[in-house]
C-alpha cells in the first residue's frame, strides 16, 4: 500500500542547530502513527517546519499525497496543507473565535478548500460525527456555550470538513480531564479506520497513545530511538528511554506503593460550602461546593478527585483560605483557623500550596532564590543563604538556578522552585493544586518521585488534588471523589479503586487504566 | 531595522534636548537681551543664526530656551501622572468592588471637567502663574494612566504568582508594589512616554492662549504665537520653533507607540 505521508532522513534546523535529525516515517491510509517524546524532543517541529508552520527549516524528503514538500514555495505548502492535511492542536478553549457561531466555524472549515457551501444538515451530521449530541442546537450556539471536551470535538469536526488525506493532531487530548481523554481518542482512531484517513499522532503520554496507534516513534532530542508496532514497543521496549516513557505513568494496577504511617488529626473541614454569581445577567448563584467535610491527619495524603467544574480546586483554596469560602469551619491542630482576610502568619506557615502551571506561579520578574525566600521572609524571620541552598537541594535543583528567572526554567525545574519555596517555612502540609498535570509524564514522574521522597523523610501531609487517580494512587492513603461541588464517595486509595460506588468513580477509574 | 524604528525617535528628541540644556550658555545672545542694531533680522545674520523676532531678541537662543520650558513642564506633569495615577489605578484595581467604582467614577468625573475652563478659572483666582500651568496639567493628565494601571492590575489580581504570594503570607501592599507593578513597569513607562507629547501640545496651548508662560521667558507655545502673528512677512519665526515642537510631539509619540507594543507583546 502506498503512503499518505512519507519522511525520508528528515532534518529540521532553528538558527543552524538540529532540532530534527534524520526521521523516517511512513503513514498509509486508514494507518495511525504516533511519535511521542518529551519536550523538546522535537516531535512538533517535526510537522510544523516541512508544512512551513515554523521557523524551522526542513531539508531531506517529505512527501504528502505524492507531492514534495521540501523546497516548495509558500504557495504551494498552504495549498497541500488545505487540500490535503487536517490539523487539531491541543489548546481547545483558544483555538476558536469568541465571536463566531459554531455553524460559522463549520462552514468556514468545509469551504476553505474550494468546497461548496454546506447545507444545514451537511453541518449537522458532521458533529454528530464527532459525537456533540443535539447538533442542531449547537450549530446556533458560541464556542463559550460549550464545554472543553465539546470544543475540541468541534476542532476536529472542523478538521476533518474538507475530507484530508491526513489529519495531524498534536496533543489533542492534553488538555482535557482524564474521563475525556479516553472518548476522544477513541474518537480519533475510529475516524481514520471509519474514513481511510492516515493520522499522525503527537503526545508526550505513551498511554495515552498506546491505544490509538497502530505505530509508535520515540523521539529523544531531535533523533528516533526507537520505532515499530505499537504493541511490541510497549511489550518489550528496545531503548532505555522507551523503558522509562513506559515506567513514567503512574498505574493503578501493580503493587500498591508503600505509604508512611500516620499521625494524630492535623486539619479538619467541616460542612464547607462555596458559591459564586452566576455568570452574565443569570440570577442566584452557582453552588461550586456543598457541605464537604474532611479531614488530614500528619503524615497522611488525602486525594481529591473529580472532573473539571467538580469543585476540587475551589474546595482546596476555601479550605487553604486562599479563596472564598461561605459557609463551615477549619480547624487546625485541633484550633479554629480564621478566614482568609484574617489569617496570621504562623497560621499560613503549616500549610503551603503549590500550583497546577508551575511557570505562571512564579513571580516572572523574582530570581530563584528570592521566589524560594518569600514565605520565610512574610511567614518567619528570614532565611540565609545557606537554607535556601539546602532547599533547593532537597529539591533537586542545582544551585547555579538561583539566579534564574522563571521563563528560563523547564517546567519540571519550576514545579520544583514551587516546591522548594512551599518547603522554606518546615510546613505541615501541602496542598497540591494538580501540581503534576501541566508537566510531561516524565517529568511529572520525577516529581511525585520527589513528593514521595518529602513525604517520607517530612512525614509531609498531602492534599492533592487531581482528576487523575492513577496519580492520586501514586502517593494518597484516601481518597475523596467530588462531583458538582459534593463529595459523592471515599475510602481508602486500594478498595476505592478496586471497587468503586458510583458511575462517576466508575468512570474516572475506567479512564485512568 | 528593529533597533532603528527605536533608535530614531529617541536619539532626535535626546538631540533635541541636548541642544536645548548645553546651547543657549554658548551663543553670543541671551534669550532676554534686545540687538537694537538688528530687528526682525533674517536667518544668517551675523551673531544671530536664525535672525531676530519683532523686538530684537536673538530666535535660536529664544527657541532652545522655550523648548527647556516645555520640556520641564512636560516632564513635571508626566511625573505627577506617575505618582497619582500609577497609585490610584494600582489601589483600585487592586481593591475592586465598591472601591475601585467609587475611585473610577472620580477620574469619570475629572475627565469629564472642561480641562481648559478650570485652568482659566484658576488663572483668574490665583493670578497668572507658572506654578498653576504644571498643577493644571498634571491634575488632569494621571487620570489616563490611573485607567492604564487599574485595567492591567485587574489582569494582574487573577494571575497564580499572585495567589503564591498571598499564601506566601505576603501583605497586600507588598504584592502590589513588589510583584504586582514591577510586572507592568514596561506599559507604564510607555503610557508615560505618550504623556510626555500631550503635555506639550496643552503646555502650548494655554501659553498660546496667552495663559502659560510670562514674557520675557517663553515656551515653545509662545513663539509659535508670535511667529504665527507675522507669519506672512517673517515665516521663519513660525517655521523654526513650530519644527521643534512637531519633532518632539511627533518623536516621543511614536517612541511610546513602539515601546508599548514591543513591551505589551
Amino acid at each position: 500500500m502506498t503512503s499518505v505521508f512519507r519522511y525520508h532522513g528528515l532534518r529540521v534546523e532553528i538558527a543552524g542547530r538540529a532540532v530534527v535529525q534524520s526521521l523516517d516515517l511512513a503513514i498509509a491510509p486508514g494507518e495511525c502513527v504516533a511519535l511521542v517524546g518529551e519536550s523538546g524532543s522535537g516531535k512538533s517541529q517535526s510537522w510544523m517546519a516541512p508544512f512551513g508552520l515554523s521557523p524551522g527549516i526542513a531539508s531531506g524528503e517529505a512527501w504528502l499525497c505524492g507531492e514534495a514538500l521540501v523546497g516548495r514555495d509558500e504557495a504551494d505548502r498552504s495549498r497541500l496543507r488545505a487540500r490535503h492535511v487536517g490539523f487539531v492542536f491541543q489548546q481547545p478553549l483558544t483555538s476558536l473565535s469568541p465571536h463566531l457561531t459554531i455553524a460559522a466555524h463549520l462552514e468556514e472549515a468545509f469551504t476553505q478548500a474550494g468546497g461548496a457551501r454546506p447545507d444545514r444538515a451537511t453541518l449537522a451530521a458532521a458533529l454528530s460525527e464527532v459525537g456533540i449530541d443535539q447538533p442542531q442546537d449547537r450549530l446556533r450556539q458560541f464556542p463559550h456555550r460549550l464545554s472543553g471536551g465539546q470544543r475540541q470535538r468541534v476542532m476536529i469536526a472542523m478538521a476533518i470538513a474538507h475530507q484530508p488525506a491526513l489529519l495531524i493532531a498534536d496533543e489533542p487530548t492534553t488538555a482535557l480531564d482524564a474521563t475525556l481523554r479516553r472518548e476522544v481518542m477513541a474518537m480519533l482512531t475510529n475516524l481514520c479506520r471509519k474514513r481511510g484517513m492516515a493520522m499522525l499522532l503527537i503526545s508526550h503520554d505513551l498511554a495515552s497513545v498506546a491505544d490509538a496507534a497502530d505505530r509508535l516513534i520515540i523521539m529523544r532530542q531531535g533523533e528516533m530511538v526507537e520505532q515499530g508496532p505499537t504493541r511490541d514497543v510497549i511489550a518489550h521496549p528496545g531503548s532505555a528511554y522507551g523503558r522509562d516513557l513506559l515506567a513514567a505513568a503512574p498505574r493503578l494496577d501493580g503493587p500498591a506503593p508503600h505509604r508512611p504511617a500516620i499521625g494524630a488529626l492535623l486539619l479538619e473541614a467541616r460542612d464547607i460550602a462555596v458559591s459564586f454569581p452566576h455568570p452574565g445577567w443569570r440570577r442566584g448563584r452557582l453552588q461550586a461546593v456543598d457541605q464537604a467535610t474532611l479531614t488530614v491527619h500528619e503524615g497522611e495524603a488525602l486525594a481529591i478527585v473529580g472532573g473539571s467544574g467538580s469543585g476540587k480546586s475551589t474546595l482546596a483554596r476555601a479550605i487553604a483560605r486562599l479563596g472564598p469560602c461561605d459557609a463551615g469551619e477549619v480547624s487546625w491542630r485541633g484550633l479554629p483557623l480564621p478566614p482568609r482576610d484574617r489569617i496570621r502568619p504562623a497560621e499560613r506557615a503549616g500549610f503551603q500550596p503549590v500550583f497546577q502551571d508551575p511557570v505562571a506561579s512564579l513571580d516572572p520578574r523574582w530570581r530563584v532564590a528570592d521566589i524560594i525566600a518569600e514565605p520565610a521572609r512574610h511567614l518567619g524571620s528570614g532565611v540565609s543563604q545557606q537554607h535556601i541552598l539546602a532547599a533547593m537541594a532537597e529539591c533537586d535543583l542545582e544551585p547555579m538556578l538561583a539566579d534564574r528567572r522563571p521563563h528560563e526554567l523547564s517546567g519540571g525545574q519550576a514545579q520544583r522552585v514551587a516546591i522548594a519555596r512551599a518547603l522554606i517555612t518546615d510546613p505541615a502540609m501541602l496542598i497540591l493544586d494538580e501540581a503534576t498535570s501541566a508537566l510531561d509524564v516524565l517529568v511529572a514522574g520525577r516529581v511525585l518521585d520527589l513528593l514521595a521522597r518529602l513525604q517520607r523523610e517530612r512525614q509531609l501531609a498531602l492534599l492533592m488534588i487531581t482528576h487523575d487517580l492513577a496519580v492520586a494512587r501514586r502517593l494518597c492513603h484516601r481518597i475523596l471523589v467530588m462531583d458538582h461541588g459534593r463529595i459523592i464517595e471515599q475510602g481508602d486509595t486500594e478498595s476505592l479503586i478496586r471497587s468503586p460506588q458510583t458511575d462517576i468513580t466508575r468512570q474516572l477509574v475506567a479512564a485512568s487504566h | 531595522m528593529n533597533r532603528l524604528r527605536l533608535a530614531l525617535p529617541a536619539g532626535l528628541v535626546g538631540l533635541v534636548l541636548l541642544a536645548a540644556w548645553l546651547l543657549p550658555s554658548l551663543l553670543p545672545w541671551d534669550y532676554r537681551v534686545i540687538d537694537w542694531d538688528h530687528v526682525s533680522a533674517p536667518a544668517a545674520t551675523p551673531g544671530h543664526v536664525l535672525g531676530t523676532d519683532s523686538v530684537g531678541r536673538d530666535l535660536l537662543s529664544r527657541t532652545l530656551v522655550g523648548t527647556r520650558i516645555t520640556m520641564m513642564v512636560a516632564i513635571a506633569a508626566a511625573f505627577v501622572s506617575l505618582i497619582i495615577g500609577v497609585l490610584w489605578g494600582a489601589i483600585a484595581g487592586w481593591c475592586g468592588g465598591k472601591v475601585d467604582a467609587l475611585m473610577m467614577r472620580i477620574v469619570d468625573a475629572l475627565y469629564a471637567l472642561p480641562f481648559m475652563f478650570v485652568v482659566i478659572l484658576l488663572m483668574v483666582v490665583f493670578g497668572r502663574s507658572i506654578l498653576l500651568v504644571f498643577i493644571g496639567i498634571g491634575a488632569v493628565e494621571w487620570l489616563t494612566m490611573a485607567r492604564v494601571v487599574r485595567g492591567q492590575m485587574l489582569a494582574l489580581r487573577h494571575r497564580p504568582f499572585i495567589l503564591a504570594a498571598e499564601a506566601a503570607g505576603a501583605k497586600a501592599g507588598f504584592i502590589v508594589f513588589r510583584h504586582a507593578l514591577p510586572n507592568m513597569a514596561a506599559v507604564i513607562l510607555a503610557y508615560l512616554l505618550l504623556t510626555v507629547p500631550q503635555v506639550v501640545m496643552v503646555e502650548s496651548f494655554l501659553s498660546f492662549l496667552g495663559l502659560g508662560v510670562q514674557e520675557p521667558m517663553t515656551s515653545l507655545g509662545i513663539l509659535v504665537k508670535e511667529g504665527a502673528d507675522d507669519m506672512d512677512v517673517y515665516p521663519i519665526a513660525l517655521l523654526v520653533p513650530g519644527g521643534v515642537l512637531v519633532t518632539l510631539v511627533v518623536c516621543l509619540t511614536v517612541l511610546g507607540e513602539r515601546l508599548r507594543d514591543r513591551w505589551a507583546a
